[in-house]
């Protein structure tokens, strides 16, 4: 998403066209940098049982910094490190706010702020009532969503935005294959976030079958919660595969690469989820899961969000498709 | 965006931190001072108001071999390191002492007239980075005081299934907290969610009727009126165990219990 040094014009004529704002657009992308690893380090939270280690909020035991002595290091050190983040959204959202042109990206800017405001207090509210399940499971999912827009706000500033579409014509399928990829996986994180709330990360304890079968005995809501998920991550897996195959036939690198990545990505989740049941959920393997699982709601985000940005939608039947996605030479 | 602006958006978002704080139904206090303390909670809360002259004793006994000692790793606070410089064990099923410590024998079932809690606080204390003691016993309404020996904070989180469950914090040396339960519930497991290790159990019940094993088995239930009782043993590790019991006025009745490995 990155550019090179300077301000470039974009392509277009306008007197008050978006320019490339490479410091906004680099702080853009440092702020979503420090949401995923915001993400790992709330993880580690529930991981370590310390969510209520720290029993007040928004002070820690009366205090601005506690000792951070068992469970304490993970819960105030998550406070801190969201503190960090809803700091740099504060700084992206004015600084949008008074560099930007375009009122889309503004009202993003703020809604990026809103949300990181409004999961602090989620994440206050789960301290407070200690822990219940719909206010851990928002507070899970709000943070994924807040890593959405601001891919989106990074992207949205980014040089390859701001240059011209191509105007090539969607004939491989990729928006509606990234775009599918990245709503299965936000599903499928909401279903993990259930999972682990309601604490059946081990419900089915062995792994790759479930109580030695294919299909487990569907005899409590853990179990069947549980094997959503484990059938969620084979539909993620069909999913990201076939973005792959669209993005491979498509020819432009820009979306090989990604989708490699992701393929990749989602092969080293698999992996994850299954060191997580037969570790019996180390702190380890179960938050590095979590965070993963971010990334590639991430990648697929940006997938497509890029694949509607440089790609027209799929020409009719009735038309020969002329253009074909092809990687756009930067000048 | 103007400077105005910027405050407002800062308030915006610091008006929720301010409007949300604070969840403890009941504040800890800082440590009494020595005129206070003169008047020291009870360690057990038997005994009130128990008018019966009958009792019921006897011995838990623990046949085969004990689970070895759980070794504790206290290296995630040093305080807590330091209090235990040759290390940690927990032997959740102790019978080094000739009988079976900390099992909670009660009157499960057969009392009837109403008994009222008494005033005397049941001390819950931590210290040493451990509860102290294992199993603490109190009646309904009866207040549970909570104590920070330690030079390191602590949270007192119990489990509750039927009362209300809360989440304290004592983050300095000598604080209380004083706390109470509206119904019976046997057993409610604490915790401390800094320290994982720390757990201890409350039982809750509404007559006072109960008794904890000593080290070397034995208990006593004193002031038991005349009638049929179901007497049951409850430990955290092994299963419970019942037996029925009958007493008339002044009888000094035995009911025995012995676990297995």
């Amino acid at each position: 998403m990155s550019g090179r040094s300077g301000a470039v014009s974009t392509s277009t004529t306008l007197r008050d066209a978006p320019r490339f704002d490479r410091g906004r657009h680099r702080f853009a992308v440092a702020t979503a940098s420090a949401t995923l690893v915001l993400i790992f380090v709330g993880g580690l939270v529930t991981s370590t049982g310390s969510g209520l280690s720290v029993p007040d909020w928004p002070l820690s035991y009366g205090m601005l910094m506690p000792p951070m002595v068992g469970g304490v290091f993970y819960e105030h050190g998550h406070r801190m490190a969201a503190s960090v983040v809803g700091f740099l959204t504060l700084v992206l959202a004015v600084w949008t706010a008074r560099s930007e042109s375009r009122p889309g990206v503004r009202r993003l800017a703020w809604a990026a702020l809103a949300a990181v405001v409004a999961q602090g207090v989620l994440g206050g509210l789960t301290v407070i009532f200690l822990l219940p399940t719909p206010v851990s499971v928002a507070h899970a999912c709000l943070a994924q969503t807040f890593f959405c827009i601001v891919i989106a706000l990074a992207y949205s500033t980014s040089r390859e935005w701001l240059a011209a579409p191509s105007g090539a014509a969607d004939v491989r399928g990729l928006r509606g294959a990234a775009l599918a990829a990245a709503v299965i996986v936000y599903l499928q994180l909401l279903i993990g976030a259930v999972m682990r709330h309601i604490g059946a990360g081990l419900a089915i304890p062995d792994f790759p079958l479930a109580f030695g079968r294919l299909l487990p005995p569907v005899s409590s809501v853990p179990v069947l919660v549980h094997f959503a998920h484990r059938v969620g991550g084979l539909v993620v897996l069909v999913a990201v595969a076939r973005l792959f195959l669209r993005a491979r036939r498509a020819g432009d690198p820009r979306f090989a690469r990604l989708a490699s990545a992701l393929l990749g990505l989602v092969l080293f989740q698999i992996a994850l989820g299954a060191a997580t049941v037969l570790t019996t959920k180390a702190v380890t393997p179960t938050t590095l899961h979590v965070a993963t699982g971010a990334a590639i709601l991430g990648g697929c985000w940006l997938a497509a969000l890029r694949s509607f940005r440089l790609l027209r939608p799929r020409p009719s039947t009735a038309v020969v498709a002329a253009p074909v996605a092809r990687p756009v030479t930067q000048s | 965006m103007s400077i105005r602006s910027s405050l407002a958006v800062l308030a915006l978002i610091g008006l929720p931190l301010l409007a949300c704080g604070g969840g403890a139904k009941e504040e800890a206090v800082p440590p009494p001072g020595p005129a206070a303390t003169a008047a020291a909670p009870a360690a057990s809360g038997a005994g009130g108001a128990a008018t019966g002259t009958a009792s019921i004793s006897g011995k838990i006994s623990f046949e085969g071999t004990a689970p070895a000692p759980e070794k504790i790793k206290t290296s995630a606070d040093p305080k807590c390191q330091a209090m235990h410089p040759q290390g940690l064990e927990r032997q959740t099923v102790d019978a080094s002492g000739g009988g079976l410590k900390d099992v909670l024998v009660y009157v499960k079932s057969g009392v009837s007239g109403s008994y009222p809690a008494p005033t005397e606080p049941v001390l819950l204390d931590q210290k040493g980075c451990m509860y102290h003691p294992h199993i603490i016993t109190v009646q309904v309404g009866q207040p549970l005081k909570i104590r920070n020996s330690d030079d390191t904070l602590h949270n007192i989180h119990p489990h509750p299934t039927v009362n209300q469950e809360f989440n304290v914090g004592q983050p300095r040396q000598g604080m209380e907290s004083t706390k109470t339960f509206d119904k019976p519930e046997v057993p409610i497991p604490v915790g401390c969610d800094v320290h994982p290790w720390m757990r201890s159990y409350i039982a809750v019940l509404n007559h006072p009727f109960f008794a904890v094993t000593k080290e070397d088995g034995t208990y006593e239930i004193k002031g038991l009126p005349p009638g049929e009782y179901e007497i049951e043993a409850w430990h955290e590790k092994l299963k419970n165990q019942t037996q029925k019991v009958t007493v008339k006025d002044g009888d000094k009745a035995k009911a025995d219990f012995t676990y297995k490995s």
